[in-house]
């Protein structure tokens, strides 16, 4: 069962933020078939590329990192990215479980 | 989202105090949504969509809308009656399932520290325990003594507060001469049947730690058919 109360990583992300560093929140907003993660799981990207916690089991972590930097750099305030078996990038980053996901990134500021 | 919202909901969980994160995916707005508080304006509208999925404690996108909603709840709280062995491997698997847990047993050398460290132990007959913890529907119960001076108040006051799960560990025979007690007691034959006993689904096991299992695993079953 989640624990949301447990999970510290909206704490991390202010600590980030305290430290002047800019922070891109990803979260898991829909699953289609088998996903390693539930919804509602979360990692933080700063501007360099360094992020903690996660929405796959390693799978579109790197993706994930990319799109967020990228939102950084474009001063966007928020986008909505899926993976699929069937995307282009399947061979690259696609979930090897067969899984799909929804993630949605948003700036904090 | 904003740094000032990021602050409230970092205060809210310091206070342990349930709520919602609802963002519009569309346009990026979001909010915080409390019980029983008015909503921003701005997502007025779903409000009845939101409030059940705060009650089925769901997360996820409400269908139709580009509304994605995240509940911060509270875990559920396990009453374990009983300070016996099982107890001790139940207490395992409860933890690492992020179960809220505390042991009530009056009989002060079972409920020792030593035993279950970093645990709540109230070593008081179930009256004077359930006065100092907070119980509802959201609240399970595992009575594991089989002796119904200490069993049979526990199971009263769990009934009386509709927790969603109660089992009582004993055999088929202790189990329905449990059930005549609480009849005569006065609980409808529904009551009585919501109880799971003899407890735990069948995996076969006798040993302490497979007994604990199969309650563990009828709890965590249970849980998902809230």
């Amino acid at each position: 069962m989640k624990n949301s109360f447990d999970e510290k990583i909206l704490e991390e992300a202010n600590d980030w933020i305290k430290a002047n560093q800019k922070v891109v929140l990803a979260t898991v907003i829909q699953t289609w078939g088998s996903s390693p993660r539930q919804v509602g799981s979360r990692m933080i990207v700063n501007e360099k590329g360094d992020f903690s916690g996660s929405v796959s089991g390693g799978c579109v972590e790197s993706a994930v990192v990319r799109e967020c930097i990228g939102i950084i750099k474009d001063n966007k305030p928020f986008k909505k990215i899926e993976f699929k078996v069937s995307n282009e990038s399947a061979w690259e980053v696609g979930l090897a479980c067969g899984g799909e996901i929804a993630v949605y990134l948003e700036q904090i500021n | 989202m904003k740094k000032q919202l990021l602050d409230q909901i970092i205060k809210n969980k310091e206070n342990k105090s349930e709520f919602a994160i609802i963002t519009n995916i569309s346009n990026g707005e979001s909010c915080i949504y409390e019980k029983n508080k008015p909503i921003d304006k701005n997502f007025e509208k779903y409000l009845e969509q939101i409030k059940n999925y705060f009650e089925k404690k769901k997360n996820g996108v409400i269908e139709n809308t580009d509304i994605f909603v995240e509940t911060y709840i509270r875990p559920i709280k396990v009453i374990i009656v009983g300070a016996v062995h099982i107890a001790q491997y139940l207490v395992d698997y409860a933890k690492s399932l992020n179960f809220e847990i505390c042991i009530i047993d009056p009989r002060g050398y079972f409920a020792t520290e030593q035993r279950f460290p970093d645990l709540k132990i109230i070593n008081k007959w179930p009256e004077e325990a359930f006065k100092e913890i907070e119980t509802n529907e959201n609240s399970a119960l595992i009575a594991l003594t089989h002796d119904p001076k200490i069993d049979d108040p526990a199971l009263q006051h769990a009934l009386k507060n509709k927790f969603y799960y109660i089992g009582a560990l004993g055999s088929k025979n202790t189990h329905e001469n449990r059930c005549q007690r609480l009849k005569d007691a006065g609980f409808s034959e529904t009551e009585i049947n919501s109880i799971h006993g003899p407890i735990g689904i069948k995996l076969g096991g006798k040993s302490a730690p497979e007994i604990a299992l199969s309650i563990i695993a009828q709890l965590v079953a249970e849980t998902y058919k809230k």
